[in-house]
Parts: C-alpha cells; structure tokens; sequence
C-alpha cells in the first residue's frame, strides 16, 4: 500500500494505493495521525486506487474519522470502488462519514456551504 | 523433530450467512481455500448456510457438496401448504392458535429430507467444529447449536417465520437463525477465531408487492438487511479479530429456490473469494509469524 498527501487549499487529499487491511492499517493509521497532528484537519481519502478494504481497515479509518473531528475537522471519502463501497455499506460507515463519487466532489464539500 | 508436524496448516473459521440458494456460493469459496492449501477450522452457518455449513463441517468435496444442495434445496420442500395452519390464523380462538406449531406450509417433506441425507449424525462428530445459529423465540437471542442432530439443527435455523413451524428444543422455542443476526461472526469471534472469512448476503427486495406473502418479505428483508448491518459493523468494529467478507456479486438474479443457478452461484463464490486469497495468505503467515513469536 502506497499513500500520498496533496494539498488542495485547505484540504488534504489523502491517496491510497493497494488494499487496507491488518498487514498495513497500522501504515494508515499512522499516516493519518501525522497529517492531523500537522494541521491538516480537512481530509478527503479517495479509494479509487484501492480494491479492498478489511475490518482492519475500517477500524483505522474510523480512528482518524473520530481524531479529525475531536479536533473540529472531518475525513471525508471518495471514490470508493464497487467493491469497497459493498463493505462500507455493509459495516454502517456510509451512515455516519461523507462519501463522493469524487475527489472533487469531496474536497469542494467542504468549502462554505458545500 | 519434525517442524512440519508442529506448524499447523493455515486455517480459517468459515461463518455462513442466511440466503437461500445464495448460501451455495460457500462451497465455491471452500473449493477455492482448498485449492490453495487453506483449510478451515471451524464452519458456523446460519438458516439455509446452516445446510451448507454442516455439508462443509462433514468434508463433502465440492461435487459432493453442490449435489446435496440441489437435493436438500428444493421448491418442493415448500410446495404443500399447512392448511390447518392457515385456519388457526383465520379463527385462532376456536382452532386454539399455537406458536409452537404455527407455520402456513407443511414441514414435512423438509424434515424428511434433512433426515434423510444428514441421518443420525450430530454436530460434535464433525471433523470440522460446527455451529448452527437459530433465535430463540421468546427473547430473540442468538442459539448456539453445537450437539445434538444436525437435522434437527439445520430445521431449527431454517424456521422462516409465517413459513415453517418453529422448533422445541432442549426446552426453547426456536426459530430462523436469521432473526437473531443473518451473519453471526460473533459465534467465531467468541471461539477464538483470528481470521474468519464471513459469507454474507443481503435479503433480496421483492420486486413487487402483491400479496400479503410478498408483503410479509419484503419487511422481513428491510428489517434483516438493517440488522445484517448492524451487528457486522459492530463486530467489525468492535473486535480485533480480522474480518474477510465474501459478498459474491450476482448479476443474474437468484431467487429463493433457483436450484438451477447452483452451479453459477457456485462459481461466483469461488471468483469472490479468489480475489481475496493473495491477501489472505499474506494475512495467514503474519498470524502463524506472530504465534509462533508469541509461543517462542
């Protein structure tokens, strides 16, 4: 798994390369705490590049979900894949974390009124 | 010493969801874990995955194991109705209405078929540790079936509400497994397991409704898929063991008795979980990594 951070203004995008599971959330996790500890409290994470996410992972997106918004921000995600997407619906995430079809889409979420 | 015979094989427990017909896609996801020298060490199975749970507990091959589903899955099962079922709804103080033996179709022919291909045997005798989840009826909490027939267990999980007549045992009221959690990974997570490949589907929504029986599924589905998601986020979530969901993708429609649509249902199950070995197997040696450091 690869993950590279982009500044788009005031959001940080957040792209992930290769399946999230337990071999590697912790990579994740980390990454994510360092972005938050930085400053960057407006995170999109696009998945487009990434086919599978494990419970694993889910526990480490929801661990940074709740550390970014503890700290008045919120991670946001986009892109998500077919697949991806059934485990996101199926564990309850796409209730309570902002989803978009897009990077985009998800970074212009957070503007005034977006 | 021999180190091959103290590493033990890579393994995984195997939980099966409630389905229907859908539940054969378990064996295409057995085929493929054997395939590549995964074995499973313990099968959990909920209503109709309890079929095909026990199929796999007992070590049917594949072949084996998609011809007994065509035989123990039938529209015939169901075919006959309960007629004095159905009257005790109609007039329930005159026929004296009973939640014990209510049901609107006959259980008869399901009975004797489970009877017939599972026998005498009983859950603990399985090589494979099975478990068969049903509700109990009076306080909707999971069942753990873990001794006794498996006929008798797999009929107990199948007792699809308004359907089949629930079943009294061990002094319980049962009802379908489905009812308590249609994925029951908790059963898995309390025996210990460390990965658990959970075979899961959502219950299909009817595609219309024009009579109270699609009436009756279609809230029956609305209220499953909600708890289905419920409980898998909270178990997901909640518990450190890792979670690999199987969800095979169907693009052609399934419905309850498509015994036909085994062998395609099959194959989809045995595509989805190809998709996930690599990473299961990366997953499988750091655990055997991390407990032969724990035991060192």
């Amino acid at each position: 798994m690869n993950i590279t951070a982009t500044p788009q203004g005031p959001v940080t995008v957040v792209a992930i390369d290769g399946s999230v599971d337990s071999l590697n959330a912790e990579q994740l996790t980390q990454a994510l705490t360092e972005h938050l500890a930085a400053g960057c409290r407006q995170l999109v994470v696009d998945l487009a590049a990434v086919p599978y996410t494990s419970t694993a992972g889910l526990r480490a997106l929801l661990a940074a979900v709740k550390d970014s918004r503890r700290l008045g921000g919120d991670l946001r995600l986009a892109a998500a894949q077919a697949s991806v997407e059934r485990v996101l619906s199926l564990s309850g995430f796409t209730g309570i974390i902002k989803t978009y079809r897009g990077v985009t889409e998800a970074v212009a979420s957070f503007a005034p009124g977006g | 010493m021999d180190m091959q015979a103290s590493t033990p094989a890579p393994a995984v427990s195997l939980v099966i969801g409630s389905g229907s017909v859908k539940c054969a896609a378990a064996i295409g996801v057995v085929k493929a874990l054997s395939a590549a020298g995964i074995g499973i060490e313990r099968v959990v199975g909920c209503s109709a995955g309890a079929i095909f749970g026990a199929v796999v507990a007992l070590g049917y091959s594949a072949d084996e194991a998609a011809s007994a589903a065509a035989r123990l899955w039938t529209r015939e099962l169901t075919g006959r109705r309960d007629t004095l079922g159905l009257l005790r709804v109609l007039l329930p103080r005159l026929l004296r209405f009973d939640a014990a033996s209510f049901g609107l179709r006959d259980d008869t022919r399901i009975r004797a078929s489970l009877r017939e291909f599972f026998g005498e045997r009983c859950i603990e005798d399985t090589p494979i540790p099975l478990h068969i989840t049903a509700t109990d009826f009076a306080n909707g909490e999971l069942v753990e079936l873990d001794r006794g027939s498996i006929a008798q267990a797999i009929r107990a999980s199948l007792s699809l509400p308004f359907a089949f007549r629930p079943v009294s045992l061990d002094g319980r009221l049962l009802v379908d497994g489905y009812l308590a959690d249609p994925l029951p990974v908790s059963v898995a997570i309390k025996h210990g397991a460390r990965v658990i490949v959970a075979v899961g589907f959502e219950s299909p929504f009817q595609e219309r409704v024009d009579s109270a029986g699609r009436y009756a599924f279609q809230i029956s589905s609305i209220a499953s898929n909600n708890l289905l998601k419920a409980r898998f986020a909270f178990h997901g979530i909640a518990h450190h063991a890792e979670l690999i969901t199987i969800i095979p993708e169907f693009r052609q429609r399934v419905r309850l008795f498509d015994t036909a649509q085994i062998p395609y249902v099959i194959d989809e199950g045995e595509r989805a979980a190809l998709e996930q070995l690599p990473y299961l197997r990366a997953l499988l040696q750091a655990d055997a990594a991390a407990v032969g450091a724990g035991a060192a």
